[in-house]
C-alpha cells in the first residue's frame, strides 16, 4: 500500500506537534471537515506519506479548538448521520498564513544549506 | 486572545463533564464507522473491516485519555484527586494527623500571633490618606527616650516659618471629665487638636462633620464642639445617629456632638484610643489655668511633607527652626545639656513611635526564636512522614508498577504535605487569635511608656497581612517538610521491589537520616533553653540585685488630693493619724507615706547648691527627690547607714534632709555630710543633712541608683495626694480592705485611687524583659516537647526495625540491662551529638541576646547599666534538661525492646 516514500505511521514523537497542526489547518481551509476526512484527506494529499492515527488527530484537534482557531459544530450529513465538522476561524485563516509563511523561511533556507557546495560552506 | 479562550473551554468542561464526554464518544464512533464503509468500499468484508477499522482507531480509551489530557483542566482534577486522596490517607491514621497538625499549629500558631503584634506595631499603615507622606518630630535630651512634644508658641512658629510641610498638625491629650444626658459621668482621655488637624490626614467623618479650619477662634464658643470616636460611639450611644447634635459637658463646659471619626481610626498614637476630640481653640474654656494662651501648652506635632520635600531635607530646615527652643531651655533652667539635644523627623505612616521603639528590640527576638520553633515542628512532622512513608513502600511501588511516573508520585507526596501544613495553618491561625490576644492583654498590664494612658490599647487583628503571613508560612513549611518524604519517593519509586519490602531488615538509610534530623532537633532546642535560661536569669537578676530596696510585701495605696478641702495644717494630723491607724492593722508591720515610690514612672529632681562644694558647671546634675514620712526607709526596706529617720517632731522646726550613698559620695567624698547644709536652686532656705540612706534606684531598674534627696512629709505643705505604704507579714493585698476603709474614714475627700504592691510596679517596668524571658521559655519548653517526641518516634521504628535482633540478642543471653543500655545508648548518642553541636552556637548567641537586653534597656534608661548575661549555669541546664528528654522518650521503647520474646520475634520476618 506504499508508495513513493517509507509510509509513516505518524506521532508525536514523529511529527512536530506545531507541524501537525499547521497541515491540520491547512487542510480545513480548503473545506471544513470531520476528523476522519482530515485524516484521510492528509494521507491522500501526502500520497501516503503521513498517517495520522486518531490518537495524535483528536488531541490536535481539541488544541487547536480550545486555542480559537478552528469551531466544531454538529451537523446531520446526507445518510442522516451527526458528525463534528470543523472549520477554520477568522484567527485560525491568520495564523495559518503565518505558520506557512514561517514554514517556507524555513525549508527555502535549510534546502540552500543542504545544496550548498563545499566551496560555500 | 487564546489564553481566554482556553480558560473558557476549561471552565466548560469543569461545569459539564458529562457533555464532553459523551461528544467525544460520538465524534469517535462516527470515526469508527467511516473508517468502516472506507474498508468496505475498498473491498473488505465486514468483519474484517471492522476489525482493521478498530485497528486504525486504536483504543479508544487511550484516544480519549489524551483528548483529554490537552486542557488545563485536567490538571486541576488529578490535583483535587491528589487532594481528597491526601485527605482520605490522613483521617485513616488519626493518630499521625492529630499529632502533625497539633506540632503544627503550634509552629505555624505562635508565628502568626508575634507577627500580628509586629504588624500591628511596626507595619501596618494608619487609616489616613498617603500615610507615607506623614512624618513626626522628636527631640532627644541626651540620655532620654526620644520625645514628640512642643510648646504651642513654637508649634504655631514652625508652622508659619517652614517651607518643607504641606501642614504641620498639632495634638494635646488631656484628662476630661465628660457627662451628658446619654452618659454617666467619666474621666476620659480627651485630645485637642489643631484646626487643620482631619484635613491634613484626610479623614472623613462617619457621620456628621469633623473639626475644621472654622474652630480655629481661640477660646470663642463656636469652638465649642467635639468629634466623638467610632469606639465610643459603638459602646456609648450604641451607634445612634441622633448623637449629633447632643450636648456633653466636658469640664463643666457644655459642648455639641458635632461628628463621629471614621471606623478603624484611633488617633496617631499607637495604643490610644481617644474617645473625644476637640479643637483646641477649646483649651481656654476646659482647662483652667490654661496653657494655650501663654503658648505653652505641650503638643505632638506631626506634618505632611510637601510633594518631593525630602525627609533629609526636612530635618535640616527643622533643626534650623527649633534652635530657638533649645536655646531658650538652656538659659531658663541652667542646663547646658540642651546644647547636646537634637530635634529629628521620622516618617510617621505607621503610627507614632513611642511604643514602636520600646517593643520593637523585643518583638523581633521573639520573631527569631518562634521562627527557630517552627523549623524544630518541621523537622518533627519530616521525620514523622518519613517513617509513614516508609510504611507505604509497598504502595508505592504498585502506583509505580501501574504507571505512575515519578514525578506523579512526588507531586503526590508533596500534596500530602501541603494539606497538611494547611490544616496545621488554619489551625494555627485559631491558636493565633487567642495567642495574639493574650499577649496583649500580658502587654497592656505593664506601666505605659511616659505619657502613654493605662492601660494601653493596641489594635491587634487578623487581618490580611496577618492571614497572609500565615498562609505562608504553611505553604513554606508544608514544602520544607514535605521536601524529604518526597525526595525519599523520587528516589525509592522505581527500583522498589514487592519482594523486598516485606523484610524486617529495612533500610539503614532512613534511621540515619532520621538520626540526623533529630540530633538538628536537640541542637535547635538547645538554643532555645539556653536562652530562655539566660533570659530568665537576667530577669531575675533584675528584679532582686542592687534593688536598695524590698520589693515583696509592700502595699501601696494611692489617694487623689486633688479635689479635697483640707487645710495644710489640718492635713499634717490626719496624716499622722491615719498612719497610726494603718499600722495597727493585724499584719501591717510597718506603715508610711511618700509623694512617690520607686520605679513608678514618676520622678521629681532639681538642682541643689552644697556649701562648700564647688562644682564644674559641665558636671552639674540635678538629683533626684522624694518626700517621705517618718518610717519610710524601714518600711521599704533601705537600710539607715549614719544618722537618723525622719521623726514627726520634724514639723515646723527647720528643714531638715536624709540623702543617700550616692549623693555623698559625689558632694562629700569620704567624711560624714551630717550636719552639712545645702539649698535648692532658687532657693534661700537651707536644709540641715540628718541622715545617709543606702542606695536605691529611682526611676528604673536598668539605672544605677542617681543621687537622692529626700525631705520630710511632714515639714512644708504639701497637698492631700500621697502614697501610702505597708509592709506586711501577711500577703499585700489581704490588708487592702482594712487599709482602704481606713483611709475612707479617716481622709474621705481623698479617695483611694488605686491599690498596688510594690513588685507589681517594679514588674510593671520590666515588661519587655518579662515577655521575652516567659515566651522564651515557652518556646523552649515546646521545643523539648517536639525533641521528646521526635526522638520516641525514632527510637520506636529503630526498636521495632531491629526486633529480630534483639531476639537474637535475648536467646544468647543479653539481660535486660544490656537490652536496655542498647537502646538507651542510641539515644543518649542522639543527644549528645545533638549538644555538642548546639553548645558552641549557644554560646554565640549569648553575644545577641545580650545586645538585645541592652536595646530594650536602653529604650527605658540613660546609660543602662548592663547586667552580665551568664551562660554557664543555662547551658548546664539547657544539657540536663535535653538528656532528661532523651531518657523520657526511650522509657516505652526500651520497655518494649525488654519485653521481646525471642520465639516470637525471630517467627516474625
Amino acid at each position: 500500500m506504499s508508495e513513493s516514500g517509507a509510509r509513516r505511521d505518524v506521532s508525536p514523537s514523529g511529527l512536530v506537534q506545531g507541524t501537525l497542526h499547521m497541515l491540520i489547518l491547512r487542510t480545513l481551509d480548503l473545506e471544513p471537515m470531520h476528523g476522519y476526512g482530515i485524516g484521510a484527506r492528509l494521507e491522500q494529499i501526502s500520497k501516503g506519506v503521513f498517517q495520522v492515527n486518531a490518537g495524535s488527530l483528536f488531541p490536535a484537534l481539541r488544541r487547536l479548538e480550545r486555542d480559537g482557531l478552528i469551531a466544531g459544530a454538529w451537523r446531520v450529513t446526507e445518510n442522516n448521520r451527526r458528525a463534528k465538522y470543523y472549520a477554520l476561524t477568522a484567527r485560525g485563516r491568520t495564523q495559518l498564513k503565518r505558520e506557512t509563511r514561517d514554514w517556507e523561511v524555513q525549508t527555502t533556507a535549510i534546502a540552500r544549506i543542504l545544496k550548498a557546495s563545499l566551496g560555500e560552506l | 486572545m487564546s489564553l481566554l479562550t482556553r480558560v473558557a473551554g476549561g471552565l466548560a468542561a469543569l461545569v459539564r463533564p458529562k457533555r464532553g464526554e459523551q461528544e467525544l464518544d460520538a465524534e469517535l464512533r462516527d470515526f469508527l464507522e467511516r473508517a468502516v464503509e472506507r474498508k468496505l468500499r475498498a473491498g473488505f468484508t465486514p468483519d474484517e473491516a471492522l476489525r482493521a477499522a478498530r485497528l486504525e482507531l486504536g483504543s479508544a480509551g487511550a484516544v480519549k485519555d489524551r483528548v483529554r489530557d490537552v486542557g488545563w483542566e485536567a490538571a486541576v482534577e488529578s490535583v483535587w484527586r491528589d487532594i481528597v486522596y491526601a485527605f482520605r490517607g490522613l483521617r485513616r491514621s488519626p493518630g499521625f494527623t492529630a499529632v502533625a497538625v497539633l506540632t503544627l499549629a503550634v509552629g505555624i500558631g505562635a508565628n502568626t500571633a508575634i507577627y500580628s503584634l509586629v504588624n500591628a506595631l511596626m507595619l501596618r499603615s494608619l487609616p489616613v490618606r498617603q500615610p507615607d507622606e506623614l512624618v513626626e518630630m522628636l527631640f532627644k535630651y541626651p540620655g532620654d527616650p526620644r520625645m514628640n512634644s512642643y510648646p504651642w508658641k513654637h508649634y504655631q512658629r514652625y508652622r508659619e516659618q517652614n517651607h518643607v510641610f504641606a501642614d504641620l498638625i498639632a495634638m494635646s491629650r488631656g484628662r476630661l471629665q465628660v457627662a451628658g444626658s446619654a452618659v454617666e459621668p467619666e474621666v476620659v482621655d480627651g485630645v485637642y487638636v489643631s484646626a487643620t488637624f482631619f484635613d491634613a490626614l484626610g479623614l472623613k467623618p462617619a457621620i456628621g462633620r469633623l473639626i475644621g479650619p472654622q474652630e480655629d477662634q481661640i477660646g470663642s464658643d463656636r469652638a465649642a464642639v467635639a468629634v466623638i470616636s467610632w469606639s465610643y460611639w459603638q459602646s456609648r450611644f450604641n451607634l445612634d445617629p441622633a448623637v449629633l447634635g447632643t450636648s456633653l459637658v466636658v469640664n463643666d463646659v457644655p459642648v455639641t456632638v458635632v461628628g463621629v471619626t471614621p471606623r478603624g481610626f484611633f488617633g496617631l498614637l499607637l495604643g490610644m484610643n481617644p474617645p473625644l476630640w476637640m479643637p483646641v481653640a477649646m483649651e481656654p474654656l476646659t482647662q483652667k489655668p490654661s496653657r494655650l494662651a501663654d503658648g505653652s501648652l505641650s503638643v505632638g506635632m506631626v506634618a505632611r511633607l510637601k510633594p518631593g520635600v525630602t525627609i533629609a531635607q526636612a530635618r535640616t530646615e527643622m533643626r534650623t527652626l527649633d534652635q530657638a527652643r533649645l536655646v531658650e531651655l538652656e538659659s531658663r533652667s541652667r542646663d547646658v545639656q540642651w546644647r547636646g539635644a537634637t530635634i529629628d523627623v521620622e516618617p510617621a505612616g505607621a503610627g507614632l513611635s513611642v511604643l514602636r521603639d520600646r517593643f520593637a528590640a523585643t518583638l523581633l527576638l521573639m520573631m527569631s526564636a518562634v521562627g527557630v520553633l517552627l523549623f524544630v515542628a518541621c523537622i518533627n512532622v519530616a521525620s514523622m512522614l518519613l517513617a509513614r512513608g516508609a510504611a507505604r513502600r509497598r504502595e508505592m511501588a504498585v502506583r509505580v508498577a501501574l504507571g505512575a511516573g515519578r514525578l506523579r508520585i512526588v507531586r503526590q507526596v508533596l500534596i500530602e504535605s501541603l494539606v497538611l501544613s494547611t490544616v496545621g495553618g488554619l489551625s494555627g491561625i485559631a491558636l493565633a487569635y487567642v495567642g495574639a490576644h493574650a499577649l496583649v492583654a500580658i502587654i497592656a498590664s505593664g506601666r505605659s511608656p511616659v505619657g502613654m494612658p493605662q492601660p494601653l490599647e493596641i489594635p491587634v487583628h487578623l487581618d490580611l497581612h496577618v492571614l497572609l503571613f500565615a498562609a505562608g508560612a504553611a505553604v513554606g513549611t508544608g514544602l520544607l517538610f514535605g521536601f524529604a518524604p518526597a525526595w525519599n519517593a523520587f528516589v525509592a519509586a522505581p527500583s522498589s521491589s514487592l519482594r523486598e519490602i516485606g523484610s524486617a531488615a529495612g533500610k539503614t538509610g532512613w534511621r540515619r537520616f532520621g538520626r540526623g534530623l533529630v540530633i538538628a532537633q536537640v541542637a535547635l532546642s538547645v538554643i532555645l533553653l539556653s536562652a530562655a535560661a539566660m533570659f530568665t536569669r537576667h530577669l531575675t537578676d533584675l528584679r532582686t540585685v542592687g534593688l536598695g530596696f524590698q520589693s515583696d510585701s509592700v502595699l501601696q495605696l494611692r489617694l487623689d488630693g486633688s479635689r479635697s478641702t483640707y487645710a495644710p495644717a489640718q492635713l499634717g494630723a490626719l496624716n499622722r493619724q491615719l498612719l497610726d491607724r494603718m499600722a495597727s492593722i493585724p499584719g501591717v508591720r510597718s506603715a508610711s507615706l511618700a509623694g512617690m515610690t520607686p520605679i513608678s514612672g514618676a520622678a521629681g529632681s532639681q538642682f541643689i547648691n552644697v556649701q562648700g562644694f564647688a562644682e564644674k558647671p559641665d558636671d552639674r546634675r540635678r538629683v533626684t527627690l522624694n518626700v517621705v514620712a517618718p518610717r519610710y526607709f524601714e518600711t521599704l526596706g533601705t537600710p539607715l547607714i549614719s544618722g537618723r529617720d525622719f521623726v514627726f517632731e520634724d514639723e515646723g522646726r527647720p528643714r531638715v534632709a536624709i540623702v543617700n550613698q550616692a549623693m555623698v559620695r559625689y558632694y562629700f567624698g569620704t567624711s560624714s555630710p551630717l550636719g552639712r547644709q545645702f539649698t535648692f536652686e532658687g532657693q534661700s532656705q537651707p536644709l540641715e543633712i540628718v541622715g545617709v540612706v543606702g542606695d536605691a534606684k529611682y526611676h528604673d531598674l536598668h539605672e544605677t541608683p542617681p543621687r537622692t534627696v529626700y525631705m520630710n512629709a511632714f515639714q512644708g505643705s504639701r497637698g492631700a495626694s500621697a502614697i501610702f505604704v505597708l509592709r506586711t507579714d501577711v500577703p499585700p493585698k489581704s490588708v487592702a480592705t482594712a487599709a482602704r476603709r481606713a483611709a475612707g474614714e479617716v481622709l474621705p475627700t481623698a479617695p483611694v485611687t488605686t491599690i498596688t504592691t510594690l513588685a507589681e510596679q517594679v514588674d510593671a517596668s520590666i515588661l519587655p524583659e518579662r515577655l521575652i524571658a516567659m515566651l522564651s521559655a515557652l518556646f523552649g519548653v515546646l521545643a523539648a516537647l517536639l525533641v521528646a517526641i521526635g526522638l520516641y518516634g525514632l527510637l520506636a521504628y529503630t526498636v521495632s526495625r531491629r526486633i529480630s535482633e534483639i531476639g537474637i540478642r535475648i536467646a544468647f543471653g543479653a539481660t535486660s540491662r544490656d537490652v536496655t543500655w542498647m537502646v538507651l545508648r542510641s539515644a543518649l548518642g542522639s543527644v549528645s551529638t545533638g549538644l555538642l553541636i548546639g553548645v558552641p552556637i549557644a554560646l554565640r548567641a549569648k553575644s545577641y541576646a545580650s545586645n538585645v537586653l541592652t536595646i530594650v534597656a536602653s529604650t527605658q534608661a540613660k546609660a543602662p547599666i548592663t547586667l552580665p548575661v551568664d551562660t554557664t549555669v543555662p547551658l548546664v541546664v539547657s544539657a540536663i534538661a535535653m538528656l532528661a528528654v532523651a531518657l523520657i522518650a526511650s522509657y516505652v521503647p526500651v520497655r518494649r525492646a525488654i519485653a521481646v520474646d525471642p520465639i516470637v520475634a525471630l517467627r516474625v520476618d
